[in-house]
This record gives C-alpha cells, sequence and structure tokens, in this order.
C-alpha cells in the first residue's frame, strides 16, 4: 500500500499517512478496525477475542514476511522465537516480579541475540540450510521449554502475570492492535528505504546484488535479527494474553499458520498477510466451532489453501488487490 | 603439490590423509564412543543403534534422494512414512486374524513381507501422485525460487495429508504387537525381539538392492545423471520427467516401507511422521544435503546419538541433544561431514 505520491501535492494528513506507511484506502480500514469491537452486532467477547487472535496472527505475519518475502528465506523456526520472547518475559514476571510491560521488551533480547546467532552460523550459506537450521534451533529450544521444568513448568504450563486486571478483551484488543502498528511501520519503514532495496535484490537474484556491491551475509543477518527480534516482542503479548505458557506455542505447526496467511496474502508485501489474517483468523475460528466434531479441519484448508496459492496464484491477496486497482485506474486515466 | 615418486610413500601419506579427513574422523569417534558407551552400559547400545539406524537410513536416503535429484526439500517424508504403516496395518490385521485361527509357520514367515511390498506399492502411488499434482505443476511455473517454493508446497501437502488422515481416521494409534510370532533372540546376554532381526536384515537387503540400483542399473545411472546436471542429462535424451517421478515414487516408497517395517515400534496415527522427519532431517543435514551414501552411514550416527541420548539424559532428550551435537558439528564444517568443500551463498 505504499504508493508515493510527489511531496509537492500532499497536504499534512498525506504526508503523516505517507511517512506511516498507508494508503488511504488501508487508513480507511484500520480506523474501521478500530471501531468494529464497539459497533452493536461485533462487540461480543468470543468475536473480540478471535479478533485480538487475528492481530495478533496479522502482527507475526509482518514480521514473518519481512523475512520471507523480501530476502525468500523462510524462517522455519519462527514460532520458537515467539515463544523465546514469551518464555522470557513470562519467567522473569512469574519467577521474578518483573512488570509484565517491562518484560514484554525484555523479551525482544533473547530473541533477536538467538536469531542474530542463527544468522551468523548460516546466512552465509543456501537460504533452503538457513532454514532447515533456524527449525532445528526451534526444535532445540522446544525441546528445552519441555525439559527444563524449574523453569518453564514443562507441559503443565507457566501461569504468568496478565497485562492488565480486567477480563474484558477490549484493551487487549487496543494494545495488539497498536503493538501491529508499531511492527508495520518500522519494518515497512526499513524496506522502503536503501536496505530495503539491498532485501529485494538479495531475495530476486543473488548473484546481481552481490555484483552491484551489495554484501549479502551483512543484510541477510541484520533482516533475519529484525524479524526475529520482532517474533520475541509480540511473544510477550502471547504470555501476557493467556496468562498461560505452553511449549505448544513453539511447535512446527505454529510457524505453519502464520506461513499460510502471509503465502494467501501475498509475499514481500508486509501488509497482504496483514489484511487477511483477521479474516482468516475468524473464518478458521468459525469451522473449528461449527464442526468440532472434527478436530484439525480447518488445517486440511490451510493446507489447500498454500498448495493452490503457490501453484495457482503465487502472487496472492496483495497482488490480486494490485492487479485489480490497476484495472480500475487505466480507463480513467 | 610434486607427486611423490615412492608408491609406499605416496600410499601412507594418502591413508594419513584419509583418515584425517572429516567423514573419517567422525566415523572413528563415532565408532569409539559406541564401544565406550557399551562397555559403560551394556551391549545393547550398539545393537539398538545398529537396529534404528538401519532403519534410518532407508528414511533418509529416501530424503537425499529427493533433494539431490529434484532440488525438494521435502516436508512431507514423514507422511510417506505414515502412509506405509498405516497400509500395512490394514494389510496385516486380517492375515494376523486369519492365522490366529489357522497358524501355518510358513505363511505366517512370508505374510509379513507380503504386507511391506503392499506398503511400498502405496508409497510409490502416493509418491507419483504428489509428483503429477504437485511438483510438475509447481515446476511449470515456478523456475527462479524453486527450492524455496517447493519446500513450502511440501510443508501444505503434510499439513493436508496429516489432518486428512485425522479427518478419516481419526486420532486413534493403530499398532500390531509383532510381525513374525517368534520367540525372542538373544545376542551376548542382550535380548533382541525377532521383529527387529528381521527388519534389519530386510534393511539391509533393501540398501543392498538400492545401492545397486543406483550403481549399476541403467535407469539409476540415468537418476544419478539428472542429480549431476539436469541439462545435461537432457542432451544426452534422458526424459527428465519420467526421471523425476520415478525419484519421488522411489523415494516416497522407501520411506512408506521404513513406515511399514517399524510399524510394531511406531505405530500408525496422523502425526507419527514427525519423529522420523526429523531424525531423517538431521541425518541429511550431517551428512551433506542430497549425498544419498554418506545419508547411510550418518543414519548410524543419528542413531547413536539418541541412544546414547536416551542412556545418559533419559527420556524426552532424543530431539534437543542431537539436534544440538549437530549444529555444533556444523559451526565446524557447515556443508555436513560429507560435502566435499564448504558452500558459500555463489550456488543458491
Amino acid at each position: 500500500m505504499d504508493h508515493v505520491l510527489e511531496k509537492t501535492t500532499m497536504n499534512t494528513f498525506q504526508k503523516t499517512l505517507n511517512a506511516l506507511c498507508i494508503t488511504p484506502l488501508g487508513f480507511f480500514a484500520l480506523v474501521l478496525l478500530l471501531l468494529v469491537p464497539v459497533i452493536p452486532p461485533f462487540n461480543q467477547e468470543y468475536l473480540i477475542r478471535w479478533m485480538v487472535v487475528g492481530l495478533f496472527m496479522a502482527a507475526q505475519a509482518v514480521a514473518f514476511d519481512f523475512t520471507g518475502g523480501y530476502i525468500n528465506i523462510v524462517n522455519f523456526g519462527f514460532a520458537a522465537f515467539v515463544g523465546l520472547g514469551a518464555y522470557t518475559s513470562g519467567i522473569l514476571c512469574a519467577k521474578l516480579g518483573l512488570s509484565p510491560w517491562i518484560g514484554m521488551f525484555v523479551g525482544i533480547i533473547p530473541a533477536g541475540l538467538v536469531g542474530f546467532l542463527t544468522g551468523i552460523l548460516t546466512l552465509r550459506l543456501r537460504g533452503i540450510f538457513a532454514a532447515v537450521m533456524a527449525w532445528f534451533i526451534g526444535l532445540a529450544i522446544w525441546g528445552l521449554a519441555i525439559k527444563l521444568v524449574f523453569l518453564t513448568e514443562g507441559p503443565l504450563g507457566l501461569n504468568c502475570p496478565t497485562l492488565l486486571e480486567t477480563s474484558s478483551n477490549l484493551p487487549y484488543f487496543y494494545i495488539i492492535f497498536a503493538m501491529f502498528i508499531i511492527t508495520y511501520v518500522i519494518l515497512k519503514r526499513v524496506v522502503r528505504s536503501n536496505m530495503g532495496l539491498a532485501f529485494t535484490a538479495i531475495g530476486q537474484n543473488m548473484d546481481a546484488a552481490r555484483t552491484s556491491g551489495i554484501n549479502p551475509v551483512r543484510y541477510r543477518i541484520i533482516n533475519f535479527t529484525l524479524s526475529c527480534a520482532f517474533a520475541g516482542w509480540l511473544g510477550g503479548f502471547y504470555a501476557h494474553y493467556y496468562g498461560i505458557l505452553m511449549p505448544e506455542i513453539m511447535h512446527t505447526t505454529k510457524t505453519v499458520e502464520v506461513l499460510v496467511i502471509v503465502y494467501i496474502g501475498g509475499r514481500a508485501s508486509l501488509w497482504g498477510g496483514a489484511a487477511v489474517a483477521i479474516p482468516f483468523v475468524v473464518a478458521m475460528e468459525l469451522v473449528r466451532s461449527e464442526f468440532s466434531d472434527y478436530p484439525g479441519l480447518h488445517f486440511i484448508f490451510y493446507g489447500l489453501f498454500l498448495i493452490l496459492i503457490m501453484i495457482y496464484y503465487p502472487g496472492g491477496f496483495a497482488h490480486l488487490y494490485e492487479t485489480l486497482t490497476d484495472r480500475f485506474r487505466k480507463p480513467s486515466s | 603439490m610434486v607427486m611423490t615418486s615412492g608408491t609406499s610413500q605416496g600410499m601412507v601419506e594418502m591413508v594419513i590423509r584419509k583418515l584425517k579427513s572429516p567423514p573419517a574422523i567422525t566415523i572413528t569417534l563415532s565408532i569409539i564412543a559406541a564401544i565406550l558407551a557399551s562397555i559403560d552400559s551394556g551391549f545393547y547400545v550398539i545393537v539398538n543403534t545398529i537396529v534404528t539406524g538401519g532403519m534410518w537410513a532407508l528414511v533418509a536416503m529416501g530424503l537425499a534422494l529427493v533433494f539431490g535429484v529434484m532440488n525438494i526439500t521435502s516436508f512431507v517424508h514423514g507422511e510417506f512414512f505414515m502412509i506405509g504403516g498405516l497400509t500395512a496395518y490394514f494389510v496385516f490385521t486380517p492375515f494376523s486374524d486369519y492365522l490366529m485361527e489357522s497358524p501355518n509357520p510358513v505363511v505366517a514367515f512370508f505374510i509379513p513381507i507380503l504386507v511391506m511390498l503392499v506398503a511400498a506399492v502405496a508409497g510409490v502411488v502416493v509418491g507419483i501422485l504428489s509428483e503429477l499434482m504437485i511438483f510438475r505443476p509447481l515446476r511449470k511455473r515456478t523456475s527462479d525460487q524453486w527450492v524455496m517454493n517447493s519446500f513450502v508446497i511440501t510443508l501444505g501437502l503434510s499439513v493436508l495429508i496429516v489432518n486428512g488422515t485425522q479427518f478419516i481416521f481419526g486420532t486413534d494409534f493403530r499398532g500390531i504387537v509383532g510381525y513374525w510370532p517368534y520367540p525372542t533372540l538373544s545376542f551376548f546376554d542382550v535380548y533382541i525381539s525377532f521383529d527387529r532381526v528381521m527388519v534389519f536384515i530386510l534393511a539391509m537387503l533393501i540398501l543392498g538392492v538400492f545401492w545397486w540400483f543406483m550403481s549399476a542399473s541403467k535407469l539409476g545411472r540415468a537418476i544419478r545423471a539428472v542429480s549431476q546436471d539436469e541439462t545435461g542429462a537432457r542432451m544426452v535424451g534422458i526424459n527428465i520427467n519420467g526421471i523425476q517421478t520415478l525419484t519421488m515414487a522411489l523415494s516416497a516408497a522407501l520411506a512408506a516401507l521404513a513406515g511399514a517395517c517399524l510399524l510394531f515400534m511406531y505405530p500408525a496415527y496422523p502425526t507419527v511422521g514427525m519423529g522420523p522427519l526429523y531424525n531423517s532431517w538431521f541425518i541429511v543435514i550431517l551428512a551433506g544435503m542430497g549425498n544419498v551414501a554418506g545419508a547411510a552411514i550418518c543414519a548410524f550416527i543419528v542413531a547413536l546419538l539418541q541412544v546414547l541420548t536416551t542412556v545418559y539424559f533419559g527420556e524426552g532428550w532424543e530431539f534437543t541433544i542431537p539436534a544440538a551435537v549437530i549444529i555444533l558439528v556444523l559451526i565446524i564444517k557447515p556443508s555436513g561431514i560429507f560435502g566435499s568443500s564448504v558452500r558459500g551463498i555463489l550456488d543458491q
């Protein structure tokens, strides 16, 4: 959604939107999203809860797409980095009595650090190698979360303090909304900078990028670390929203959920996955509650959508949107 | 380097150089570790390692093959394993009920082998279907980022198969107690069930046939040609599409066969493929991606790692500690212990 307008024709409002990398339509959608939870037919707790999950997925999708879409490395241990942030924050708050608001930000450090080390180790090599190694590292962290019972309480679940005292979901909706916007704006601004240009070049053609004097390893590591750090931060929200942490949040299926949303939304757009996340999550939750006799049915849709999108429409929703708006624009101009 | 004129001196130097190579060091170290551990806690360490290693070799070789020939980083391999186990269960149960009523030792000996063959055929069918319905359409549309795209699509296929199986068959564990109704054998005061011995023999037999097929038969040579140079293979008149279908079928069949063989250890349920998948990825990465022969050897090393982990750390660590060890090994040699040289990002 970043149509860069000519600077001279912009008024203050447009300038602000442009600085935030949001188009007018996107802005309208976001305002609508802000209002939805208080408009009567939608202001029910379970719907708001689904939307919180949807926004959480949307924010994760942005962080995931930042690596997967731009430098073309699927971070297959993504859920483990989210979990690492979540557990760090959860343990600090539950065992040492740190405030969850600070804990969330402390969670960035281990996730970013492990991401950085993974990057140093693997990003010199072929992209697929990094993907598989990130997966192994994720598996190792997941195993640790299960076995280090004295820290994590293992599969029984770690009780961590929630961000707020209330049992209402509405405040959490606005918190995750803000976190989503911050994630999006920061990452989008990075993508729009010269560094983002380097990322795209590396993702599209490594040799050409290298020939133009870009150091691929350095940019890949920066990208990977940044994405992992955001994953850790979002993990902190998860910990202090649900109030209970289980090792399952690091399981590979959690990564798959984010990945499917990113691919449906359209790679290398950042906003595509985010736009698709809420409708998709709500639809899947509906399927899950309608067909509760068949657990896992919604995952069939995940798999099916992923395969169909990959083969028949690799551009995803973002691409569809762009072709539609282009067709719309052509006759008028 | 100047060639040494004295042949004996040259031989000695060559032997020393070979012994200093990473594969030799790793293999020697693992043999020493196995011997020390078996002195410390019993001979069963070696027996367990060899028996499970043989099975992982089958699974991992299929994975290495698919990567080497088709550049697919398969995530769906564990599901082929599960399909093999499931087929074996449904074929074997009626026979074993029948044999309960009218015991017949000769039939009882051959039935399990027949069952495993049926499972392998099921693997071939699934392999061909996934090649025709998924990989070929994708190949037509993707050229640049094939490695990452095919990886993601195997992920989708895996999710689809796991949850489709769960949808149709539920989450019940479908296992058997054993294939062959014979008593447990004992080697050097280690007790080992007849099934394990048979399965190990079968695995070695399949490995032998597979090795012969890849090295001596015309089709096997064609497969290797495609894995070395696809364009060159096309130029000498090899049917690439056919070879790719064959490779996928072969790889799926190997996994399904392993699933059928190990049904008594891994009962078939939708997510059973995860463990074998993790293991075979450990093996393939450790060996160096795409190295089929190296995968067969590394299977035993990873099996040893897991046996040692269970012996000295207890249950539940069997993924974490091997993963950590493998990561450490790869810090020293990123291309895997059988990889020829450190590959940089220049090759894709």
